[in-house]
């Protein structure tokens, strides 16, 4: 895939080290890298197989859209997923230095998939735009989550909010029935709302966010587009 | 084949013999076989009582496993008792790659010990010999076990007679002397040490017809038989036999591969309609032609285990006999407390590890939701699998597809498929991290 990157982009890690045996201070470091996409593309063969050449993910929502994400929030999930701390055995192994390699691949590998078009015809909820209940989950995201998601639900690269435009329907629910019964965690202002809210007022906000449309410079021409560099050119 | 008929004369011959001597036996009348009792296994096994609804799962592969652990997760007030027969569990998947030396035993056995204590379950090492479905009671080597759910994963098992094997000697000769290697880890040692002192010629491997176990597996093995004779430098030709009309699954993919990494070892004939093998001769016969070899790994086609036509649940109109079930709920028509996953199933989904994994976790929620009087939508299985094609470093291909529901044909289709043909080494790297993955899941977390 030819991309013009005009200028050079860094991405950081960062990184915080705990030792409770010494009852010590965190101590976090920031390691910045300059990603190499061509690097990202070889190393992206590493998800391609689940995940897609596209990146797509899998509209029954067993694998998520990553295309288009933004990259640090791409890196703080690769690491959470590398340490344990989101607990996702069946990806585990695949995140590990062993298997996708050090902090350069994850910042090339994240670089590559953050350029990737997004599924032209992602999954939606239930509830169109015409009905109650899509009224009700833009009337709650735009009090709750639109804050640190933004309005068109765009994420925000540098405060780590993932994009959740373009997200399968499925693969939302599902994460919502996650932390909502503690299988995976979240930082503490989204668990406050999540705590407060009801698992029925999280599916509306989840169904409108699956509506809010995807910019059409970030879309595939269409769902037959396939990644040209895992296709046809042998 | 001529041997054949002389040895069933032979058979014939001394059968009739021995019924001639055990009638005159007096020694025989004076000392009465005991009595063989149906209800010598029937009382209650000696296990923890059960502590909620007690779900039993028969089979110990990678859809009971999955299952058993889901089946947990999601309901913690099931009861979840897992039976094998085995003592630990060896993985079929990646198989391949170890006989190629790629992998240590160690990475594919694992014990039942661990996934049952890590996952809150019990694990029985034992054997279903009877099902009661009227007294929700399966009948164990150790004794009955009253169910309020009953899974069968008891897995495939070969079908010799679909290759013009009709007698148990040359059965039983091809199972010892030509294993296929699909459903125990003593065919794919045996399997292994072959590769390994193989004297050079021609080995066969035959690719079966039907719905088989790893659809890929008998063209990766024919990859990595090829790179283990290359690699021990011998003068072997690989002859790949194929019953179907061309490669089942990544064609493009392992045809580039035999032509460019073993263009003078591997050498593929399809259509092979095998109607018998020739053991003195080391012939296999088709309907048209005759293969020599050296040395052969016979894979014969599949059925489901035989548990399932022996509990009288076999459907007589399926090839494979398998049993009737709800195409969607997995349970038998008229039960649904008894259900039917992994290879055993009915529904043409590709056998496979992944296939099993990702059903189970469906299936485990589907056996929840009965339980609460719900009911969940069907969601596909996820075949996944990766091939090797090249050793030292291992490279793969991979392959993910989904399945729909075809309203016409009354049967699943492939919804798409996603096929990455280019092998590389970063995709073999990435096989291992699934297959360990995999193992994560169904035993250590």
């Amino acid at each position: 895939m030819k991309l013009a990157l005009a200028e050079k982009i860094w991405v950081s890690v960062l990184l915080s080290f705990i030792c409770n045996a010494l009852n010590a201070e965190p101590v976090t470091i920031q390691l910045s890298f300059e990603p190499d996409l061509s690097n990202g593309r070889n190393v992206y063969e590493v998800c391609a197989a689940c995940h897609l050449p596209e990146g797509w993910g899998n509209s029954d929502g067993g694998y998520p859209q990553i295309a288009g994400q933004h990259q640090n929030v791409l890196i703080q999930q690769l690491l959470e997923i590398r340490s344990g701390l989101r607990d996702n055995p069946v990806m585990y192994p695949f995140v590990q230095e062993r298997t996708i390699g050090g902090y350069q691949s994850l910042v090339d590998v994240v670089m590559y998939i953050s350029t990737l078009p997004m599924h032209p015809q992602h999954r939606k909820g239930p509830w169109n735009d015409y009905s109650d209940e899509y009224r009700q989950g833009q009337k709650l995201f735009l009090n709750l989550c639109a804050g640190c998601h933004g309005r068109q639900a765009e994420g925000n690269n540098k405060i780590l909010a993932p994009k959740l435009y373009g997200q399968h329907f499925p693969y939302l629910e599902r994460q919502i029935k996650q932390i909502k019964t503690g299988h995976r965690t979240v930082n503490p202002s989204m668990k406050a709302i999540f705590d407060q809210q009801s698992t029925a007022n999280l599916m509306l906000i989840a169904n409108y966010v699956s509506y809010l449309p995807v910019p059409e410079d970030k879309k595939a021409p269409s769902i037959n587009w396939r990644n040209p560099d895992f296709y046809g050119q042998d | 084949m001529k041997t054949k008929i002389n040895r069933r004369t032979f058979l014939q011959a001394s059968v009739l013999g021995a019924s001639t001597s055990f009638g005159s036996s007096s020694l025989l009348a004076a000392s009465p076989a005991p009595v063989m009792k149906s209800n010598l296994f029937s009382s209650p096994a000696a296990i923890p009582a059960a502590k909620g609804p007690r779900v039993v799962i028969v089979g110990g592969g990678w859809s009971g496993l999955t299952l058993a652990k889901y089946l947990k997760k999601n309901n913690p007030a099931f009861d979840v008792v897992l039976l094998d027969k085995n003592q630990q569990f060896v993985s079929c998947p990646m198989s391949n790659v170890w006989m190629a030396d790629q992998i240590s035993l160690e990475f594919l056995t694992h014990s039942y010990i661990d996934a049952a204590k890590n996952n809150d379950y019990l694990y029985l090492n034992t054997t279903a010999i009877e099902l009661d479905r009227v007294g929700k009671k399966l009948v164990t080597t150790m004794g009955s076990i009253a169910y309020d759910y009953l899974v069968l994963a008891p897995g495939i098992d070969y079908d010799y007679k679909r290759i013009g094997i009709e007698n148990p000697e040359d059965e039983y000769a091809l199972r010892m002397h030509h294993p296929a290697g699909f459903n125990s880890a003593s065919e794919m040692m045996a399997i292994k040490h072959k590769l390994h002192n193989f004297k050079g010629g021609t080995l066969a491997l035959t690719v079966p017809s039907g719905n088989y176990r790893c659809m890929a597996a008998p063209y990766e093995r024919a990859c990595m038989a090829a790179a283990i004779f290359k690699k021990r430098n011998i003068r072997a030709k690989v002859l790949l036999i194929d019953m179907n009309p061309g490669i089942r699954i990544k064609a493009r993919g392992f045809k580039k591969a035999f032509s460019e990494y073993y263009p003078d070892i591997i050498q593929y004939e399809s259509s092979a309609d095998i109607k018998g093998i020739n053991l003195q001769d080391r012939q296999i016969n088709t309907e048209f032609d005759s293969y020599g070899f050296d040395d052969a790994l016979i894979y014969p086609p599949v059925r489901a285990a035989s548990i399932i036509e022996q509990f009288g649940l076999s459907d007589e109109a399926s090839l494979q006999q398998e049993a009737k079930t709800d195409p969607f709920k997995y349970h038998l028509l008229d039960d649904e407390h008894v259900y039917v996953t992994g290879d055993s199933r009915s529904q043409p989904f590709s056998k496979s590890g992944n296939t099993a994994n990702s059903e189970a976790r469906y299936v485990a929620e589907v056996i929840s939701a009965h339980a609460a009087g719900k009911e969940i939508d069907w969601r596909s299985p996820q075949t996944m699998c990766f091939s090797g094609v090249k050793i030292d470093p291992l490279e793969s291909m991979s392959i993910i597809a989904f399945y729909n529901y075809d309203e016409l044909q009354k049967s699943f289709a492939f919804d798409r498929s996603h096929v990455i043909e280019k092998w590389s080494e970063k995709a073999g790297q990435a096989g291992l991290a699934w297959a360990e993955g995999m193992y994560k899941d169904m035993f250590y977390s």
